[in-house]
């Protein structure tokens, strides 16, 4: 299952559920007063939990290893095309918007992006 | 007699379950829990309930109890059991692979969680016992042993007597392998056991296997065809044994299907996803090799409408299985499915006990969840309309015996036991065809 890289520049290590050593694609576009995050699963290459799994946790860690404040984020999740003859399998991107506590990301809201709303994000 | 005091007594526990309505039940020995205990060290003294076969006493004296949990369908009862006993004062621990998925509510009943592969871990977890010191966590997720270490299982520790049918004994369940490379989207397989493929030394295996006093097994493991040249060489080394075997799907290779049948394949689980021609001869295939199949159908997928299902139903009455079991599916913790039902709200019971893949939890993309209810049942009755479920299994039960009376590997009923089923006496008017 060959994962399509079209949305990621870099693999980003994570530690997902009961620190299980895990792995992601990752996007970072900077714009004037957003920065939009971009985060792919990468399935049989991630070892360990899904970037849905890791949710908010995972946004904490994008944010502060890349010194960005999660306030001034647009975090989007990517199931990247697997080519797969399983419709499962599509591409697919989420927006997910979430409230903060205690600083990590809580109670995340997702909403399926169309194309045009990934084009104007990109 | 008096004690060791360096014995520890633990109390090792697989909890009961709903089994599904209409189905025909057959109770197989648990892996999971003998597994487990021939990890334990030496000074462990192992006393097991396989609470689906017989009751629980909380009054035996123990030191320790551990429960094994293989299904979501049995949290909640693990949980109960765990509360009656640190009720009286027993320390809990959990662990095996629902123990995994339900972690964080598991812990709420536990005074120790282990998470991940138990070999070479349990000096350490009984020492800290000793010292009263056990950890809440033991956290060996992503952590696998050698495989070297696994086997083979204790089942010297299951009651023979209650896995048994009028005299027929179950199957044993085996396992040769763990972990998969494979992502497949209702399965937490990778999750569990990591998504490399690691199979274990043929000699290990084959040492195991000819440990087991039962010429029937269940080869457990989710798919052998990951590793072509170990899974052949697996079939090779096995052939001497004269096992009678079931498992999940075998490579579709001429030669790999040939050393499967000549290695005792019995029959296979093979899943029907749709209506092609190359599931049509995929059941062909096996047949040719005289190795039976029972299709596994998974309803309620995003890809599926009510016409689909319809369609496959009529489909698979048509391609000669032997068997078919349906499911519906449920989406568990740390599958692909659970991430986008959840990510899309559809997800709409949370209670673990209807997590039994007979029961919609879920809101279906193209039907009401009763809708789906619905043809889960349909599916059911239109296969086994004409024969019986019960007709189906003797057919394939006949087959392997007449396959062990040619290499002598046969053995008749037990006769002391033809009156029970599963410890209980046989009530002799509950079925109409009483084939077994």
């Amino acid at each position: 299952m060959k994962v399509d890289d079209k949305y990621f520049d870099e693999i980003f290590d994570f530690a997902g559920q009961w620190d299980m050593p895990s792995k992601c694609g990752l996007k970072i576009i900077k714009k004037e007063d957003v920065t939009v995050i971009i985060t792919t699963e990468l399935y049989q290459d991630n070892p360990g939990t899904s970037i849905t799994y890791a949710g908010g946790s995972l946004i904490r860690q994008i944010c502060d290893a890349k010194g960005l404040d999660p306030l001034h984020i647009i975090y989007v999740e990517c199931n990247p095309n697997t080519n797969s003859k399983l419709s499962f399998y599509d591409e697919e991107l989420f927006r997910v918007d979430f409230r903060l506590e205690d600083g990590t990301p809580t109670d995340l809201k997702y909403t399926q992006l169309s194309q045009d709303e990934i084009k104007n994000l990109l | 007699m008096k004690r060791d005091p360096d014995t520890i007594k633990l109390k090792l526990i697989y909890p009961k379950w709903k089994k599904l309505p209409g189905q025909t039940t057959f109770n197989l020995p648990p892996h999971g829990p003998v597994v487990y205990a021939a990890t334990l060290p030496e000074y462990v003294e192992v006393s097991f309930t396989d609470e689906n076969v017989e009751e629980l006493n909380f009054d035996e004296p123990c030191d320790l109890v551990a429960i094994s949990m293989m299904l979501s369908t049995q949290v909640k009862r693990g949980w109960a059991i765990a509360d009656e006993y640190r009720r009286r004062g027993k320390q809990v621990m959990f662990g095996g692979i629902s123990t995994m998925l339900h972690a964080e509510e598991t812990l709420l009943h536990a005074d120790c969680v282990t998470l991940g592969e138990a070999e070479g871990r349990q000096e350490q977890i009984f020492d800290d016992w000793r010292k009263g010191q056990l950890k809440k966590v033991y956290n060996f997720m992503g952590k696998q042993p050698p495989i070297e270490l696994v086997g083979p299982a204790r089942r010297d520790l299951y009651k023979r007597e209650l896995y048994n049918h009028k005299g027929v004994q179950m199957v044993d369940l085996f396992h040769a392998s763990r972990g998969c490379r494979f992502s497949c989207y209702p399965c937490a397989v990778s999750y569990l056991g990591g998504r490399c493929f690691r199979p274990r030394p043929i000699e290990k295996a084959i040492e195991e296997l000819e440990t087991i006093d039962n010429n029937r097994l269940f080869i457990v493991d989710n798919s052998l065809a990951q590793d072509t040249q170990w899974e052949m060489d697996l079939f090779r080394e096995m052939i001497p044994l004269k096992k009678k075997w079931i498992s999940h799907t075998i490579e579709d290779k001429p030669e790999v299907l040939d050393l499967a049948a000549q290695a005792g394949a019995w029959y296979v689980y093979q899943a029907v996803y749709d209506t092609s021609d190359y599931i049509k001869e995929r059941v062909k295939r096996y047949h040719d090799y005289g190795i039976g199949v029972e299709g596994t159908i998974l309803l309620g997928l995003d890809n599926q409408t009510e016409d689909d299902i319809l369609r496959l139903i009529d489909f698979l009455l048509k391609i000669d299985l032997d068997l078919a079991e349906f499911t519906v599916l449920a989406p568990f913790p740390h599958t692909k499915a659970y991430d986008d039902l959840m990510r899309q709200g559809r997800i709409f019971d949370h209670d673990w006990d209807h997590y039994n893949a007979g029961q919609v939890v879920y809101q279906p993309k193209h039907m009401s969840p009763e809708r789906l209810q619905e043809l889960y049942e349909y599916a059911w009755k239109s296969f086994y309309h004409d024969e019986t479920q019960e007709e189906k299994m003797f057919k394939l039960f006949t087959n392997v015996v007449l396959r062990e009376m040619e290499d002598g590997t046969y053995r008749p009923r037990d006769r002391k036991l033809a009156n029970k089923t599963f410890g209980k006496t046989v009530d002799r008017t509950a079925s109409k065809t009483n084939l077994f």
